[in-house]
């Protein structure tokens, strides 16, 4: 990858990590005060997010290219167990550290000493899952890696979602 | 009020449509779908030998999630500086509050929700970012289900945490 291409993501990320961190979608107490339901903050950054996320993807959709000229190919994620198992592992994890992956990195940057130790939570968990996973994917029909479409159309229709994840299982 | 320097958070609308909206642009630029929990098999392909980390979607042009996560270092560090200065903290709001530990108890606990973190979303093949963002979104299956279940299980634990075992 150039070098010019890499800071344009780490503008991008930037951007990302300022809004993060300046929203309170990084932030231990705004995490627990919406699990608490005392504050809407979060439901609603989160909803406004993928609303114009949504409204986004319909335009980019219509377009079909990107801005270099490529067809847009989006990976739809596999239908399978691990979607509620890793899912509530995700939660209960969110919750007590009142970070999700990409905040732990913006804490990081903003001197909380303790995301130190969530990322080296995160870094061991996620290991563990790449020593683990020939045995999980049977248990959980994760699918092989890399079986899942790399290329084709934004739409995904939910039938070819559910055979990519059968096919792999 | 934010537990860093005690600001006030910005608008949760404004901020909702700036993370949709840098999201398109990531899209529209280089193609790339959204995702941040995948970083951390990127920090792990950087030393592990593990077959799951030598795959290739996490070479070449993978590498933009490290490109990515210095950027959201950045952020922090210039939110920071921005809003009444940089230093190292161990400040935990409702933490404190209500828990109290001291740094050791905390870079457990810490740690503890860390492992959780890695486990879950790697299973669950995303994150707040892919699944709560990107996929719902995008309307896919794999991704409301990944909500829903991180949703209920938050709010099962902080409620157990904050409602039953430090109340």
């Amino acid at each position: 990858m150039s070098a010019r291409l890499g800071l344009w993501y780490c503008v991008l990320g930037t951007a990302f990590g300022w809004v993060l961190s300046r929203s309170g979608a990084a932030d231990y107490g705004f995490i627990q005060r919406m699990f608490l339901f005392q504050s809407f903050q979060l439901y609603g950054i989160l909803g406004s997010g993928a609303l114009t996320l949504g409204l986004g993807l319909v335009v980019l959709k219509r377009v079909g290219r990107t801005l270099s000229g490529a067809p847009i190919a989006i990976r739809p994620k596999a239908v399978n167990t691990g979607n509620w198992v890793g899912g509530a592992l995700f939660g209960i994890g969110w919750s007590i550290t009142g970070m999700c992956p990409g905040p732990i990195i913006v804490n990081l940057g903003e001197g909380k000493v303790y995301a130190v130790f969530a990322l080296l939570g995160v870094l061991a968990g996620t290991w563990a899952v790449g020593w683990l996973r020939p045995w999980l994917a049977g248990w959980l029909g994760l699918g092989e890696w890399g079986s899942q479409p790399t290329t084709g159309s934004v739409t995904v229709p939910r039938g070819s979602t559910r055979r990519a994840a059968t096919r792999g299982g | 009020m934010l537990i860093l320097n005690g600001q006030l958070p910005m608008n949760w609308a404004v901020a909702g449509v700036a993370l949709g909206t840098i999201a398109i642009i990531l899209l529209w630029t280089t193609g790339t779908r959204l995702g941040l929990s995948t970083t951390y098999e990127s920090l792990c392909a950087l030393w592990s030998e593990l077959p799951y980390f030598r795959r290739s979607e996490l070479g070449g042009k993978g590498r933009w999630r490290l490109w990515f996560a210095a950027g959201l270092l950045a952020g922090g560090i210039l939110a920071a500086l921005a809003g009444g200065g940089w230093r190292p903290t161990w400040e935990l709001g409702p933490f404190d509050e209500a828990i109290g530990w001291g740094p050791a108890g905390k870079a457990v606990w810490m740690f503890g929700g860390g492992v959780l973190i890695g486990l879950g979303t790697r299973i669950a093949d995303g994150c707040t970012s892919g699944h709560g963002l990107f996929g719902l979104a995008n309307l896919e299956w794999a991704s409301l289900r990944s909500v829903l279940a991180f949703m209920a299980s938050g709010i099962v634990t902080t409620w157990l945490v904050y409602g039953v075992l430090f109340r």
